[in-house]
């Protein structure tokens, strides 16, 4: 059908329409007339990206010379190749509706054995890609520095977005890491060697351009070229690269200096932790290493291996992860921290030093985006609460909103058990985690339900260590035998290839009809990446609330900034980030209004208002006051009721009007007036 | 009659039936004996219609064995050697034994079908009754090209009966109870043997490899039951211990299984990820994984709970389909050949394909694409069940036309005028109509009154129930045209005997009720007229038979 959205013409390949799809839409478009940020929560199912394209592409059609490109970033493969799926689906309506063969140029680049740094990226109209592709600086400055600045950005499943930040930004450092670079250093200083026999000519030239320094650099990003490096300060672009490591030797003697440096502080007896400005003062004191060189390092590195025209960067990736850490330590004075540990902590006995330089603010690696890019779109399936991104990728949207989905039939049910059918407090916080009883009742809870559920059922837990108790547990008590009387039970390992196997097989079960349990692992694979569609997941069992590890001293620093510096206090972050996790698991059972399927949070915790409240809308706007601390039988019975109505036949005619509009009863006064209230804003 | 093809598994000579001796055949299918120095038997039955063996008690002077039938006659075999006349009985029993149960299942088996077929057809019921119960042909018979029709047609049915599958839980089943002197017993039932071999190939190869050579059926099991099968905890059991190796074989397969890897990409976590941060980067917030070197004993017991538990999920599942091995990947397979090379810059295996298209689908968003089936609205369903009318001799005729011809023909009524020297004299006129109306002479055929209404209900019924009788009869009959061998010869003349045995004991009593009701006896004409065409048509045969003899 053809839309009008507030004066543009959008196509949409379909015949039918979500009327969150159309609020969704609105709201989009608002955003990009204001030239500004978006963060925009839609459930998942609701045709969120087709919705995407579809406005981002009209937009484009219409004013060219407002929005060049759209650069589209997702977080799997899968979701990648979703996405271009839909918008040759799109391609193809319009190339239909139009007559005219369509002039769109898309690009996807997945996964490396395809990367792809053709030109054309320049020309293209459309870029899907990882976010890391642009978050990460290692990458960003091969691929994306080059996008032009009135492209619109939009960051599909951002709801971890802050963690992608950071790793992008942190480095650890190992003894084995510090001999490979011993071993790259070596190689570097034979090659300089080498080449001053046969081409010094070379070297000398690599030497004058140093001197005339990053200028071109500056120059480029000033004339707004290039997207900003976050590695490469501005400050720094300005100057001549300063004269101690001008020449590859002294470079490579600098490179040894601060490998030695490195070494030493690997040995020590307890945990150390200290600030940049701390550290940039000890290598000053210990080894003479003054800032500027270290700033320098990561640029001079590059350009050491441009001029020795080495082939196979991999090789070299262990000096240059030492290169871009002295390059990050000496530019940020804030945001990061660094931890010495001389072992793990399960393992004292081992010595196994570890620095860690971790980022603790994800705004850094997301500043250059927001900075260049007109429109950058922020959205998701659960975002909730809404305000929180915002603060902590420092950024102002002009638009935020969370959009419900309607429903026809209410086909999700999310259930808070929060006690046993002996009254036993149900919850996995630390107190109770051995508590026998506890394990017992969750048991009893999932035994219950794999006689009742049909086919699929997906258990996540807080932890893997966690899981790996309570299933030893269960075993021991005969549970898990009780249960393969219903389903046959496969369980989420570390071993990703055996996951996977587990995950066909238990489709697999699912599908033939004899049903199935998946044990897996909050913020695991599953979890993030796997969705359970229709009979593949009837029902998704949350166990706990699940906290982060929070004895990890990384976390502790962040938590520590996050209070400082954005005024969020631990335990709001922490539940935050709970919730979302917990959002996501439970949301991966309804992938749409067709499918259906059971919420259950079995931990009493989340009864309290902190916690429920920061659950998406549209979870929780299901979730009423009887069904807040039910018992295992409770729920049973409400479960029993609730999967009974949705074996009903469910028709598209049934939908029609309510959940799903033709195009005249989307232009119809009342549904206008109605779509408004869909979109719930902040 | 006995067909040389036929596996003789047993021959026991000096054996007597009704005082006479002779030689006892057990062969695959049947047991047979034949009287010395004859090569025929004259002793034939079934294993499938034999009920029970009985054999005379130990002390007994004579050595007999007994076979009762399914229909209640016994045959006795009395076994004369007297040397070894008690191991030829027993070698007999031995056989029989094994062979009877495998005859009763398909014996029962086609009972039930028989029966069922009699509950659900009532025409074959009426039928049954009118020609089996009542003695005019042998249930044999009457059997005969039905239920082979029934076999035959559908063999599918018998051989592929679906597969059941295995509970995933048939461990559990073996509750192990305490027999209440420091020892534990284990339930081990048939079903639950067969599932753990179904499930466990590698099991019953060690079964058959050490039962009952190095271990005896107990001992063996005994050693299940400490194995790593039934105590998944259990880490590293003696390596000494036969079921150490199936422990080994297991983790073979299933990294075997692993290393396949997956044939949905959408479920396969290695390529999830578009790019895994480089070594060194990124913020480790994850536990350190756990190697196999430094777990805790409970760490890499709790592991091997869990790997054994997809083992053992996946076994199941394996043994549940091993037999119809789909032919989905073959599809999925032959769908490789065409499509794709359009976007041949970005290509993309089909089975990846088919899963990114459904993940994508909405297919509440779409029109439903499959036909639509609206349900027939008639206004005049007549018209609808006769069928469309051949377009091609009619001419639509517009109003105008039909008033023009209504003036015509009113015309030309009003201008008639009777061509007076044609007309036929009204005598013969009023003849014709009178000959013409119902009773008339040329009306006699179609002046009968519709049956139904001439004759009451049962009556009808009951000729229903003689023309299918008759029908069923005279098929029967006419199949054994033309009679081309001996055995045709034989039941030709069978049948006629039936057909003349059916007209005695059915239809003429029939006859004689109508006749005292005072109802037409033109309603079994018909009957007696398909009758008489068979004779007339066996005997033409026999005269001709008679001829070539003569």
């Amino acid at each position: 059908m053809k839309l009008n959205i507030e004066g543009l013409l959008v196509y949409f390949p379909y015949d039918y329409i979500y009327p969150e799809q159309y609020s969704y839409m609105l709201e989009l478009k608002r955003t990009l007339d204001a030239k500004g940020h978006g963060v925009l929560e839609m459930p998942s199912g609701t045709g969120k990206t087709i919705s995407l394209l579809s406005l981002i592409i009209a937009y484009q059609r219409a004013f060219p010379l407002e929005v060049t490109k759209l650069i589209y970033c997702s977080r799997t493969v899968p979701e990648i190749e979703k996405v271009i799926e839909e918008l040759r689906k799109l391609m193809e309506f319009y190339s239909k509706e139009t007559g005219e063969s369509n002039n769109f140029l898309a690009l996807a680049l997945s996964s490396r054995k395809n990367l792809c740094i053709h030109p054309e990226i320049l020309h293209a109209n459309i870029v899907v890609y990882s976010y890391h592709y642009l978050l990460d600086p290692k990458i960003a400055d091969l691929v994306s520095k080059e996008l032009a600045k009135k492209s619109v950005v939009v960051f599909d499943e951002a709801h971890n977005i802050d963690n992608v930040c950071i790793d992008s930004m942190s480095v650890n450092i190992t003894r084995r890491t510090l001999d490979r670079c011993q071993n790259n250093v070596d190689t570097l200083q034979n090659t300089i060697h080498k080449i001053k026999e046969t081409d010094a000519a070379k070297l000398r030239e690599e030497y004058r351009r140093l001197v005339e320094g990053l200028k071109e650099a500056n120059v480029a990003r000033e004339t707004d070229i290039y997207l900003a490096n976050p590695v490469l300060p501005d400050e720094i672009l300005q100057e001549a690269v300063p004269g101690t490591i001008r020449t590859a030797e002294h470079f490579v003697g600098f490179l040894r200096r601060f490998l030695e440096y490195l070494k030493s502080r690997l040995r020590v007896q307890h945990v150390v932790q200290e600030s940049a400005p701390q550290f940039l003062k000890d290598i000053f004191d210990k080894v003479c290493i003054d800032r500027k060189p270290l700033r320098f390092c990561a640029e001079r590195l590059q350009s050491l291996l441009r001029t020795l025209e080495i082939a196979d960067i991999a090789d070299f990736s262990a000096v240059t992860l030492i290169s871009n850490f002295a390059t990050l330590v000496s530019t940020y004075s804030q945001g990061f921290t660094i931890i010495i540990e001389p072992f793990e902590d399960r393992t004292p006995t081992i010595a196994n030093p570890v620095l860690h330089f971790s980022c603790m603010d994800p705004s850094i690696a997301i500043k250059p985006v927001f900075q260049r890019f007109q429109s950058v779109i922020i959205t998701s399936g659960t975002l909730s609460p809404l305000d929180i991104y915002p603060r902590i990728l420092d950024f102002r949207p002009v638009t935020m909103a969370s959009f419900t989905m309607t429903l026809a039939r209410t086909c999700l049910c999310p259930l808070i058990v929060g006690r046993g059918n002996d009254q036993v407090a149900l919850s996995s916080k630390f107190e109770t985690r051995e508590d026998f009883a506890v394990i017992r009742n969750y048991g009893n809870l999932l035994l219950e339900m794999s006689a009742i559920v049909p086919d699929g059922i997906v258990a996540f837990f807080t932890s893997y260590v966690y899981m790996e108790n309570i299933v030893a547990s269960w075993y021991e008590q005969g549970i898990l035998e009780n249960i393969q009387r219903n389903k046959l039970i496969f369980i989420e390992t570390q071993d990703a290839a055996e996951t996977s196997m587990a995950l066909e097989k238990y489709q697999e079960a699912c599908e033939n009809g004899r049903g199935a349990i998946l044990l897996s692992v909050a913020r695991g694979k599953v979890s993030e990446g796997i969705d359970f569609v229709h009979h593949f997941g009837r029902a998704v069992i949350m166990f706990g609330v699940p906290y982060v590890y929070t004895q990890s001293r990384i976390l502790k620093a962040r938590l520590e900034y996050l209070r400082d510096q954005f005024q969020i206090r631990e335990n709001d972050f922490l539940t935050f980030d709970a919730m979302r996790h917990a959002a996501q698991c439970v949301g991966r059972a309804i992938r749409g209004k067709t499918d259906y399927g059971l919420m259950i949070f079995a931990d009493k915790r989340y009864a309290r208002a902190d916690k429920r409240g920061k659950l998406p809308r549209w979870i929780q706007e299901h979730i009423n006051d009887g069904s807040l601390n039910l018992t295992v039988d409770e729920a049973v019975q409400l479960a029993k009721h609730f999967l009974r109505q949705m074996a009903q036949p469910f028709r598209q005619e049934d939908q029609l009007g309510l959940s799903l509009l033709t195009l005249e009863q989307l232009q119809s006064e009342e549904m206008l007036q109605k779509i408004t209230q869909i979109a719930h804003q902040t | 009659m006995a067909s040389l093809s036929e596996e003789v598994l047993l021959v026991v000579k000096k054996v007597r039936q009704r005082k006479q001796d002779g030689t006892l055949y057990l062969m695959a299918e049947r047991i047979a004996w034949g009287p010395e120095g004859k090569d025929r038997f004259t002793v034939s039955h079934l294993y499938a219609d034999i009920r029970c063996q009985k054999i005379s008690p130990d002390g007994k002077a004579k050595v007999q064995l007994q076979l009762v039938l399914h229909t209640g006659e016994s045959t006795t075999f009395h076994f004369a050697n007297e040397s070894s006349a008690l191991k030829d009985r027993e070698a007999a029993k031995e056989l029989l034994q094994q062979l009877l149960p495998k005859f009763k299942k398909k014996a029962n088996k086609e009972l039930e079908e028989k029966n069922r077929m009699l509950q659900e057809d009532p025409v074959l019921f009426q039928l049954y009754k009118d020609l089996v119960v009542s003695q005019v042909i042998s249930a044999e018979e009457f059997w005969a090209n039905r239920l082979g029709g029934v076999n035959n047609t559908d063999p599918t049915l018998f051989n592929n009966k679906q597969e059941v599958g295995i509970s995933g839980a048939f461990l559990a089943d073996i509750r192990p109870q305490t027999d209440g002197c420091n020892g534990l017993r284990y339930n081990l039932t048939a079903d639950i043997i067969e599932s753990i071999f179904r499930t466990y190939p590698a099991v019953k190869q060690k079964y058959s490899e050490n039962v009952p050579h190095n271990l005896t059926e107990k001992e063996f099991w005994t050693r299940f039951f400490q194995s790593h099968y039934f105590h998944r905890d259990r880490i590293n059991t003696g390596t000494q211990d036969i079921f150490s190796e199936c422990a080994k074989q297991d983790e073979k397969g299933l990294k075997s299984l692993v290393v396949q890897g997956v044939k949905n990409p959408l479920v396969d976590l290695l390529s999830l990820e578009d790019k895994t941060l480089d070594e060194g980067y990124g913020v480790s917030t994850t536990q350190p994984s756990t190697s196999n070197a430094n777990r805790t004993v409970k760490e890499s017991s709790n592991y091997a709970i869990i790997k054994r538990f997809n083992h053992h999920s996946a076994m199941v599942l394996a043994a549940g389909s091993r037999k119809g091995e789909t032919p989905a990947d073959q599809a999925s397979e032959t769908s490789s050949t065409d499509g794709n090379s359009r976007d041949s810059d970005f290509f993309q295996p089909p089975v990846k394909k088919v899963k990114l298209q459904e993940a994508i689908e909405y297919e509440d968003l779409q029109r439903e694409n499959r036909p639509k089936t609206v349900a027939l609205n008639l206004k005049k369903s007549d018209r609808y069940a006769h069928g469309p009318v051949p377009l091609q001799s009619q001419q639509y005729t517009t109003s105008q036309d039909i008033i023009n011809s209504v003036n015509y023909i009113r015309h030309e009524m009003a201008n008639y005028k009777p061509n007076l020297t044609q007309v036929v004299s009204s005598t013969a006129a009023s003849s014709a109509i009178v000959a013409l109306s119902p009773g008339g002479v040329l009306m006699q055929a179609g002046a009968q009154q519709a049956i139904n209404q001439m004759v009451p209900s049962e009556v009808q019924g009951e000729l229903k129930h003689l023309y299918v009788a008759a029908g069923e009869l005279l098929r029967h009959f006419w199949s054994c045209f033309p009679v081309n061998t001996p055995f045709l010869e034989e039941k030709v003349i069978k049948m006629k005997s039936n057909l003349e045995r059916f007209q005695m004991t059915k239809l003429c009593p029939f006859q004689d009720k109508i006749q005292r009701q005072y109802l037409s006896t033109n309603l079994t004409g018909h009957l007696e007229e398909m009758l008489q065409t068979a004779y007339n048509k066996f005997h033409i045969w026999q005269t001709r038979r008679m001829m070539r003899k003569t």
